[in-house]
């Protein structure tokens, strides 16, 4: 069974279709990447896995979205505890503007997690997971905006595991971000994977090629392939993937 | 050097020169006054000055039960406008501010901080002081105050915290919070500030009224220090107004040494304001 | 350890297990001839299909790394030195398997005598010396070390020189062994191939490990790299 998978999945703002006929399965444990030009539809796609679409206004979706079996966008379906399972990772890092401690506490907090010592054991796990602890352990409660970009992003991503979700999805999470901070959010991913299922939506082919397991390329709002890495670089099937993959376009 | 960019460049100049005439013009006219009060009033600030209440002798008059009137008016003030100003500013811009009747709200609310603040002490005369029996006391000059600066404090914390940028609000939704936790958590203490200096500017307007409060019948003359909210008051603005329209020389500094400690509490309040803002856009660091 | 550092560990490591393999293969082979020795030859024949399988792997493994970690500088020079030592590897391995199959079917009937004669042990010994060393030199990253067989690979050249006349006369003196002297004399060659093959890999580590190009005639100087 897929951790994540979608069945003629389409979405509509208003009355321009965004996403067409989208039928994809993606498995525990991997890193998958979303590549696409602009406007493809890949963030959009991203976002339905953890219903952030619903925070705009006049979206409709069609189609099943699943996360291990069960139907997303059901009847019975909590958005709140989908949110929990499905972790998210955004361009910008936007940690709140408290400390760090307690931006990475945020998510257990808001379960109702009081317990001191549960948060401070959770909050070094996570921050270990995403290789900021040791930058940080002697300066939990500064402000987290004192931190540099690079390390901003790691404490979102921190915020992120520590509510312990089975999915994580990035959306383009180091495109803000120098080459450095850059080579460490990609190692970061490579480790996390025998931990999370990841999807990452990134512009950048190198660095889906660098990290993700298997690739989905997106153009105006289809899926038009979806493979293995390897394959997707060395010798897609179709023409219009090998055409951006290579850069003759988008 | 082309003439055409000598006659520019000339031009820039000469801008530079008028601006800056009239903006001494204009601070020097403040200056002037500023010294006059100061020159006048400043030897009479000694410790009787506080202490004393008025009197009939200008020697002996003092500021303690307007600046008594004043503090308990401001208390009473803030405790009825805050929660409501704070959370009305809230629902608008969070929870409300697309519905058509939001809309409408937030059009009166603007033109409400606009109104001409006798307005206000004709409708606090009519409501607070006849229709609910509260007679002039510190009560209805608290209503009033509190209606007069209700939309200052919306407005701003509406500002503050349409400034909270969406990115913070997304992060929080992304991990399962629900709306009241994320405006709980995260968009009131990062717009915080922003609400705060808002309240202190509102206070700040507060403490200069005299108008509406003339006009719900604050007394011109209290020689004792109010003790409940259903007392009498007078406030400091009131009494140098007093003091102004009395023709002895005495009264005049007096007034003066008044005005000094009123511009003072201002600056004060004004200064924490500013100090409070820019510690939070340091804080925010957007 | 970056994921890029990683597959560049693997990569070396295929390298070298696909290089000893080849060492073992020509010992065999060689060894076959010398002690007259058919199964030790039919080992050899049975082995290359490993040996090919190796290089089918590391063409595809550096394939891989060049279009998904697209790598630069050294690491890039590594990757691209790996996939041509592996193609010189493959063909001393073809040449150990040509040796073999000349001792399979020569059965046992080589002249020991003229094998001395062409001092075809003493070659071998020279270039099992080199191949042991540019595996190590590749191992250790230590282009000193794979410097030092391009002078070895001039007395090879020179057995071999001498092998043509010296076979010449033993056919005239034996005209019934022709076949076999002729066999002896393929061998020959074909052990000075693995020389040449031998000193280009030493080339490319040298290019991995100093950036210098040392082929066609460019034995050392100051050149700079520019392929």
């Amino acid at each position: 069974m897929y951790t994540l998978e979608t069945i003629n999945a389409n979405l509509f703002y208003g009355e321009k279709q965004a996403l067409k006929d989208i039928s994809i399965g993606i498995e525990h444990n991997t890193v998958t990447a979303f590549i696409g030009p602009s406007g493809c539809g890949k963030s959009t796609f991203l976002r339905c896995f953890n219903r952030m679409n619903d925070l705009i206004d006049n979206t409709r979706i069609e189609g099943s979205y699943l996360l291990d079996g069960i139907d997303i966008y059901g009847k019975e379906a909590e958005v709140y505890d989908l949110r929990k399972k499905v972790g998210m990772v955004f361009q910008k890092p936007n940690p709140f503007p408290k400390s760090i401690f307690e931006n990475v506490v945020y998510g257990l907090k808001i379960n109702g997690i009081t317990d001191k010592n549960i948060l401070e054991e959770k909050a070094e796990t996570s921050l270990k997971n995403s290789a900021l602890w040791e930058e940080v352990k002697d300066n939990l409660h500064k402000s987290a905006l004192s931190l540099s970009g690079g390390q901003q992003q790691r404490l979102c991503i921190a915020r992120t595991l520590a509510v312990e979700p089975t999915v994580v999805l990035m959306d383009e999470p180091a495109s803000a971000l120098d080459p450095i901070s850059t080579a460490k959010i990609e190692d970061l991913i490579y480790e996390l994977k025998t931990k999370f299922t990841i999807v990452i939506v990134t512009h950048n082919m190198q660095q889906a090629a660098r990290v993700s397991d298997k690739t989905a390329f997106f153009y105006l709002g289809e899926l038009v392939e979806y493979d293995e890495t390897k394959k997707i670089f060395t010798n897609p099937e179709k023409e219009r993937t090998q055409n951006y993959v290579t850069g003759r376009f988008g | 050097m082309t003439p055409y960019l000598t006659k520019i460049k000339s031009r820039d100049k000469a801008f530079r020169i008028v601006a800056l005439c009239f903006t001494i013009f204009a601070l020097s006219i403040l200056l002037v006054l500023l010294v006059d009060i100061f020159w006048r009033g400043f030897g009479r600030l000694n410790w009787s000055f506080f202490a004393n209440l008025p009197s009939r002798k200008p020697e002996n008059s003092g500021i303690l039960t307007a600046i008594a009137g004043m503090m308990s008016l401001l208390f009473f003030t803030i405790i009825l406008a805050l929660p409501i100003g704070i959370l009305a500013g809230v629902y608008l811009q969070e929870y409300g501010h697309k519905s058509w009747y939001a809309k409408l709200v937030e059009i009166n609310i603007a033109n409400l901080a606009g109104v001409p603040s006798v307005i206000y002490g004709i409708l606090g005369l009519q409501l607070f002081v006849r229709m609910a029996e509260m007679g002039n006391s510190l009560l209805a000059g608290a209503f009033t105050l509190a209606l007069l600066i209700l939309p200052i404090i919306i407005v701003s914390t509406r500002e503050a915290i349409k400034a909270v940028p969406k990115t913070l609000r997304e992060a929080s939704y992304g991990m399962g919070a629900t709306k009241w936790q994320t405006t709980r958590r995260v968009v009131i203490p990062s717009a915080l500030g922003g609400i705060l200096t808002g309240i202190i500017l509102s206070i700040s307007r507060a403490i200069g009224e005299t108008a509406p409060l003339l006009v719900i019948g604050a007394l011109v003359y209290v020689p004792f220090i109010p003790e409940g909210p259903n007392d009498q008051f007078t406030t400091l603005p009131i009494q140098v107004f007093n003091w102004v329209s009395r023709p002895q020389a005495g009264f005049i500094i007096n007034a003066a040494a008044g005005i000094i400690i009123l511009l003072l509490i201002t600056f004060l309040l004004n200064g924490i304001a500013i100090y409070i803002r820019n510690k939070w856009y340091k804080k925010m660091r957007y | 350890m970056t994921h890029l550092q990683e597959r560049l560990d693997q990569l070396k490591n295929s390298l070298a297990d696909m290089a000893t393999l080849v060492e073992r293969q020509l010992s065999k082979s060689v060894c076959s001839l010398l002690e007259e020795d058919e199964d030790l030859a039919n080992e050899v024949l049975h082995n290359e299909r490993r040996v090919n399988a190796f290089e089918l792997k590391i063409d595809k493994d550096c394939e891989n790394i060049f279009a998904l970690l697209t790598p630069v500088a050294h690491d890039m020079r590594l990757v691209f030195a790996t996939l041509k030592m592996n193609a010189d590897l493959e063909r001393i391995g073809d040449y150990a398997e040509g040796v073999a199959n000349i001792v399979v079917l020569g059965k046992k009937q080589f002249d020991q005598e003229l094998v001395k004669k062409l001092d075809i042990k003493e070659m071998f010994e020279i270039t099992d010396a080199m191949l042991k060393d540019v595996i190590a030199a590749y191992a250790e990253n230590d282009s000193r070390l794979a410097r030092s067989v391009f002078s070895r690979d001039i007395l090879v050249n020179d057995i071999n020189h001498k092998a043509m006349s010296i076979v010449s006369e033993y056919c005239q003196n034996n005209n019934d062994r022709i076949p076999q002297a002729i066999n002896l004399l393929s061998i020959v060659r074909k052990i000075e191939r693995v020389g040449d093959h031998i000193t280009n890999i030493a080339e490319e580590i040298i290019f991995y490990k100093e950036a210098q190009v040392l082929k066609h005639g460019n034995k050392g100087g100051d050149n700079t790299a520019d392929r």
